[in-house]
């Protein structure tokens, strides 16, 4: 059965265009498609090939190409295959479209992403925060969001000068690297 | 940086025979009874707030027994005496913390376990952890780890006790004496809107533990924006349910 | 109303309080043998009440909050005074087991006006839960009280007393009536809310059910009630059925024991669900009274 279903897939992944196919080990496969077609591709991996459940959707920042890539991860517990869509959408608008129809957990995903990446995901039923509630800037998964800066801007550091370490520098002791120059 | 080191505190604890208003040495017998039995039996909040909870429950089964101690869990905050804080505080569950806290009837202990609470710890990049637990509420003892073992937890609950039987553990009575200051680090976290439902103000003025640092701007501003607050709306039947009928 | 009663009045309690407190010593030191542990110093439970009633903030939620626990801890001080122990009988002449039985009710009735006040969700689901566990242990622990007092012919404890006592190991309880002294065992179980009967208390689940907004003084009344409903327990049955106490010593022996049984299964066991504890005591325990009763009655 399996070798029918991977025969299967590759007829399936053969009849669309502009697409890349690479499998990368026995189980994994990856797939790198346009933007506006990874929805129809989904569509058919889940009817025609099996791939019913949605691991996980992933984002990956790429600053200096002004772009965003989606991965979607699609497993098949007949091949026991997982395959990851990938595609990339600018990053001016940051807005895509909702797979929430295909799958539903993908509303989970979609909702963390859009937290934390910015990306807005058309058709998604909640696109509240959940996890950031108390934030109020820019979504922090982007590479220009400097944490650590941040961090200085926002927030003070206590001046830690336990007797311990006034006693080991007494003798001559002490710590190499001091935490100012690490912060 | 804390400014705390410059509010003027009661340095030694009161020792019997030598209060300056008695010369009975009997005068202070009760406090020193029930100071023995407040260090003899401490009730902690089973409330562990990150990753360091985990180093609790080998403290308390069989192999290093808190109970020895007199310590043992309680669920609610009303009940318990001992906060633990252990690990790294999200800015989500320091509001929750705090809420906590005002809920407990003191003497309240709060104990900063794991390196997070002291200074940020192995999170101190992250723009949503509060660095400085002390800064928010009043700390009585730290305990530094990534995480302590039980056995460190254990000394440090000993220390607590000690602290607990001289008289030094009066760290609750500083948030009420330094509400504003306080105040006012939550405000910067959470915004000005920032309220409990407790009435920290009200309460002082009730033990008589009101002084000039209690109010002050931050309290100010809290009262411009205090709402009061109303009680969760109790449904019967779902929303479904009421659209289809 | 003479010195001497008035004298057993206030003495009667004040016994109670210090045997339920070892009560409550022993109860956590078998639950530390249980789980291979070492459990607390001696005079903790006395440490936990003292530290209890010495917290500096109070948190009331009203009135009848307080009123609630001034009603759990006097109604088992109320029903000290009608339990006879060696030397003492109290009012026990005056008012028997029904009025016994009246009195152990109060407790649970005051706690659940009290929590009523408290107004949270947690505390109203314990104590609904634990009325409908009261409702499910007082038929089988009112078949085997009237029982032992249709046994001994009287509702006086202290003649039931009298009467084992003078006719000897055969004439106790136990001996007579073994079915109902099983049923009273377990009706003794669910009366003092430990495994399997814990639900209405469950820590995990509801934040300890009643007790979630009690905090200083009134967590310290509920400790109080703890021991005093733990030596109620006790005194009862082994009056009823282990022949009381000739002297002071006999009679510490058996309170220690029957407490110890149902402690040893305590810790040994999760929890029925309300509907399964409803279930369960109105099944087992009155099928036991009722087999007894008419061992009894022929």
């Amino acid at each position: 059965m399996t070798k029918a279903l991977d025969t299967l897939l590759d007829s399936l992944l053969g009849e669309l265009e502009n697409i890349r196919v690479q499998r990368v080990t026995q189980r994994r496969i990856r797939v790198d498609v346009d933007a506006d077609a990874l929805p129809t591709l989904l569509e058919l991996l889940q009817g025609r090939a099996g791939y019913i459940h949605l691991s996980a959707i992933s984002c990956v920042d790429w600053v200096d190409e002004l772009q965003f890539e989606l991965v979607y991860h699609v497993w098949s517990y007949e091949t026991r295959t997982l395959i990851s869509a990938h595609t990339r959408i600018p990053r001016e608008p940051g807005v895509y479209i909702s797979i929430y129809d295909l799958y539903q957990p993908a509303a989970f995903f979609e909702r963390d992403i859009h937290e934390m990446f910015g990306v807005y995901f058309e058709g998604s039923p909640n696109m509240e925060k959940f996890i950031l509630t108390e934030w109020n800037g820019p979504p922090p998964m982007r590479k220009e969001f400097d944490s650590e800066q941040f961090v200085h801007q926002h927030f003070e550091f206590e001046n830690y000068q336990p007797d311990w370490l006034r006693e080991l520098e007494a003798r001559g002791g002490g710590i190499t690297k001091r935490p100012e120059d690490i912060r | 940086m804390s400014t705390l080191d410059k509010i003027p505190v009661r340095e030694q604890p009161v020792t019997p025979g030598q209060s300056t208003k008695r010369s009975n040495p009997l005068a202070h017998v009760f406090d020193d009874l029930v100071a023995f039995c407040r260090a003899k039996s401490l009730f902690m909040l089973h409330y562990c707030t990150g990753c360091g909870a985990i180093e609790l429950p080998p403290a308390m089964t069989s192999r290093y027994d808190m109970e020895q101690l007199g310590i043992q869990p309680m669920v609610t905050p009303r009940q318990a005496d001992i906060l633990l804080i252990t690990g790294y505080v999200s800015i989500k569950t320091l509001k929750r913390i705090i809420l906590t806290y005002e809920q407990m009837s003191s003497p309240k202990y709060v104990i900063g376990i794991c390196s997070c609470t002291v200074n940020g710890g192995m999170y101190w990049q992250s723009y949503a952890t509060a660095k400085v637990l002390k800064d928010y509420l009043p700390v009585d003892l730290y305990i530094a780890g990534c995480m302590p073992r039980p056995e460190a937890v254990i000394d440090g609950l000993k220390e607590l006790i000690a602290d607990i039987k001289t008289g030094r553990a009066d760290n609750w009575k500083r948030y009420f004496q330094n509400y504003d200051y306080y105040l006012g680090n939550q405000q910067k976290l959470f915004g000005d809107d920032w309220q409990t439902p407790t009435d920290i103000i009200a309460e002082a003025r009730c033990y008589q533990l009101l002084t000039d640092q209690t109010l002050g701007k931050h309290t100010a501003l809290l009262e411009q924006h205090q709402q009061p607050l109303e009680a969760l709306e109790m449904r019967l039947r779902n929303k479904e349910k009421q659209a289809r009928d | 109303m003479t010195l001497e009663l008035l004298a057993e009045l206030l003495l009667m309690p004040l016994v109670a309080f210090i045997i339920g407190m070892l009560m409550v010593l022993m109860m956590r030191k078998i639950a530390a043998g249980i789980q291979r542990r070492i459990g607390p110093p001696f005079f903790q439970p006395l440490y936990d009440i003292i530290k209890l009633y010495g917290k500096q903030t109070q948190i009331s939620h009203g009135l009848i909050h307080e009123i609630g626990v001034i009603m759990a801890v006097g109604g088992y001080i109320a029903a000290e005074t009608l339990l006879p122990v060696p030397g003492m009988n109290g009012i026990a002449d005056k008012g028997g087991i029904i009025t016994l039985a009246y009195m152990m009710m109060v407790p649970s009735l005051g706690l659940a006006l009290g929590v009523g006040q408290c107004a949270n969700p947690n505390g109203s689901i314990g104590i609904s839960r634990a009325l409908t566990a009261m409702l499910a242990y007082d038929i089988p622990f009112m078949i085997v009280m009237f029982g032992a007092g249709y046994l001994y012919d009287t509702t006086n404890l202290a003649d039931m007393i009298a009467i084992q006592q003078q006719q000897g190991l055969a004439s106790w309880g136990i001996v007579q009536t073994p079915l109902l002294a099983f049923a009273g065992l377990i009706a003794m179980q669910a009366m003092l809310g430990k495994q399997p009967f814990e639900v209405y208390v469950a820590p995990a689940e509801i934040a300890t059910g009643p007790m979630v907004e009690m905090s200083g003084k009134f967590l310290g009344g509920l400790f109080v009630m703890q021991c005093f409903q733990l030596y109620t327990v006790a005194v009862l049955y082994t009056t009823l059925f282990l022949g009381g106490g000739e002297n002071w010593l006999t009679f510490l022996v058996k309170i220690f024991a029957v407490i110890a049984i149902p402690m040893a299964i305590a810790f040994l066991f999760p929890r029925y669900r309300t509907e399964d504890l409803l279930r369960l005591m109105w099944k087992w325990p009155v099928v036991l009274g009722l087999m007894g009763l008419a061992v009894i009655m022929k």
